[in-house]
């Protein structure tokens, strides 16, 4: 019991990260990005060869990682935030779809369908960390300094420009706004910070393939972050847990045919989504908008 | 609506900030701004006035970049502006409100003022501490001028409709803008808060900030214009101080629809 519960911290917490960095990008930026799971993934794989074929420790790998996806995740917002909102999501729809192609067919590197197996526990010089609670905290540790490095962020000029764009792009162009330049940015940010949960993830399972990071992933992050509350730091958490914890609530709850938990779930999922859209519109950890609007 | 125009003096001044010739911009078919070579000298207000659908509006967005003109130019303290990024011509000092005033709704009153200081892209802007200490003074400075102070930390989209214009002011204000091209500012104002906002305007023309308006009420236009420019269809009609212009039946049978 202990493990299992471990072990759904470990992910909620590997997870959270994920959200509040896709939060970064969609809830302070606006910008839709259905290819957070790629980049997600992208870490992990960088971070797993990194510790294997070069024997790197965890800051090593996830510095890689981190790399790695800041300099690929330029790929998709050159291009694609020179034009407006619906066009970004369908490049990285076609990113989400490219990287997972490229997970499980460039079997030299990613191992294929089958991944990578065998990834060493997380290095640091002069310790190792290898048990489930040791893993606990350090990513605990790793959500702590994301959410700081966000929160900095979002409090700085360049939060500020963020959000501006977010609220009205032809007036802050208008301001003095280089929009390309600023959302690239913050793309390049939310990727890099998006590998971090990649890394945690490679070592702490130590095996890794291609359905981890699929097009799912990326829309759960999604519901994380808008059950949560958008462009809030503590939002993204609180969807994060919700949406992980149901499934294990429902899992232990007496009465419910366990065949059937899969489809309740939806059921549920579907339910909470429409409740959320009529009453708390902008999440369950969004401030009351006072004058409404 | 009757105002003193305080005995200020319009004097022709010989520097032209902006200057536009010959710009012209097609929407399919038809000619939206068409030809219009116009000055706009330094500090004083120029108002554009023209029906509905004269190229006022359009005539601003090809100033500031947000358009791109098909024909013409567009300098800038006498240099070609034409062709650069909206942002660019934006920190060259040219400020522009809009009619649906676009605030960055969101965010407070303060951060509205205070983003459009912060000039560079990076995660940081330049300067260190001193830069934003002074950055700040500009936003809060701004704020106290049209006088939002105390709603420095409201969010913009919970301020009252005339705030909600001053707001609008302050932003280009803080933005350190020389040239204000402002698309009709004082629409829906009530009068207490129109006069404070052409005192404003009249506050800021006097230390050196040159205002370009489109506006459509002509008691309005009587009040604050030191030159009129007068648009039709496109093309710029006619150009000169308010009263040659207001006092000429042609304009005036054109403005109120009565046109053959």
């Amino acid at each position: 019991m202990w493990a299992y519960l471990n072990n759904l911290a470990v992910l909620i917490t590997i997870n959270a990260i994920l959200a509040v960095t896709l939060n970064f990008v969609l809830g302070y930026a606006g910008i839709f990005s259905m290819a957070h799971a790629a980049f997600f993934g992208i870490g992990a794989y960088t971070a797993a060869l990194v510790a294997i074929k070069l024997g790197g420790g965890f800051l090593l790998a996830t510095a890689a990682g981190m790399s790695v996806a800041g300099l690929l995740s330029l790929a998709l917002a050159l291009p694609a935030l020179r034009v407006r909102g619906e066009y970004f999501v369908a490049a990285s729809l076609g990113l989400q779809m490219l990287a997972l192609t490229l997970f499980s067919e460039w079997k030299a590197v990613t191992g294929g369908i089958g991944g990578i197996t065998n990834i060493p526990p997380a290095r640091f010089p002069g310790f190792e960390i290898s048990s489930p609670p040791q893993y606990l905290v350090l990513s605990l540790v790793c959500l702590a300094l994301v959410m700081w490095g966000v929160s900095r962020l979002v409090n700085s000029s360049f939060g500020r420009s963020l959000k501006a764009i977010r609220d009205d792009e032809t007036a802050a162009s208008a301001a003095g706004k280089n929009v390309a330049v600023v959302k690239t940015m913050a793309v390049v940010v939310s990727s890099a910070l998006a590998a971090v949960a990649g890394s945690l993830y490679a070592f702490f399972l130590s095996f890794i393939n291609v359905e981890s990071f699929t097009l799912d992933t990326s829309v759960y992050l999604m519901a994380m972050v808008i059950i949560g509350g958008t462009a809030t730091l503590w939002g993204p958490v609180v969807g994060t847990v919700l949406i992980l914890l149901l499934p294990a609530v429902l899992s232990f709850l007496p009465g419910l045919p366990q065949t059937e938990v899969g489809s309740i779930q939806q059921i549920v999922y579907g339910l909470a989504m429409v409740l959320l859209m009529i009453y708390r519109p902008g999440g369950l950890w969004a401030a009351k908008s006072k004058a409404g609007a | 609506m009757g105002r003193e125009v305080k005995g200020r003096r319009v004097s022709e001044s010989p520097n032209i900030l902006l200057e536009t010739r010959g710009l012209a911009i097609t929407f399919g078919g038809l000619k939206a701004v068409d030809g219009v070579s116009l000055a706009l000298r330094e500090g004083i207000i120029t108002t554009l006035v023209g029906p509905n659908g004269a190229g006022k509006t359009t005539l601003f967005n090809l100033i500031t970049g947000q358009l791109e003109p098909d024909a013409g130019d567009v300098c800038w303290l006498g240099r070609s502006i034409k062709g650069q990024p909206h942002w660019k011509i934006a920190q060259a000092g040219i400020g522009r409100t809009f009619q649906d005033l676009k605030l960055f709704n969101q965010m407070t009153v303060l951060e509205n003022a205070l983003t459009v200081t912060e000039r560079r892209s990076w995660l940081w802007q330049s300067g260190g501490r001193a830069a934003a200490a002074e950055r700040l003074a500009r936003a809060e400075s701004a704020l106290e001028q049209v006088g939002l102070a105390d709603h420095r930390h409201t969010r913009a989209i919970d301020l009252a409709y005339a705030e909600r214009k001053f707001l609008s002011i302050a932003r280009i204000l803080s933005a350190g803008a020389r040239l204000w091209l402002l698309d009709e500012p004082a629409s829906g104002l009530d009068p207490r808060s129109y006069e404070r906002f052409i005192k404003l305007l009249r506050d800021q023309v006097g230390r050196g900030i040159t205002i370009c308006i489109i506006e459509h009420n002509l008691d309005i236009v009587k009040g604050i214009s030191d030159r009129i420019a007068f648009l039709d269809q496109g093309r710029l009609l006619a150009e000169g101080d308010p009263q040659s212009i207001l006092s000429d039946p042609a304009l005036a049978s054109i403005y109120f629809g009565e046109r053959a």
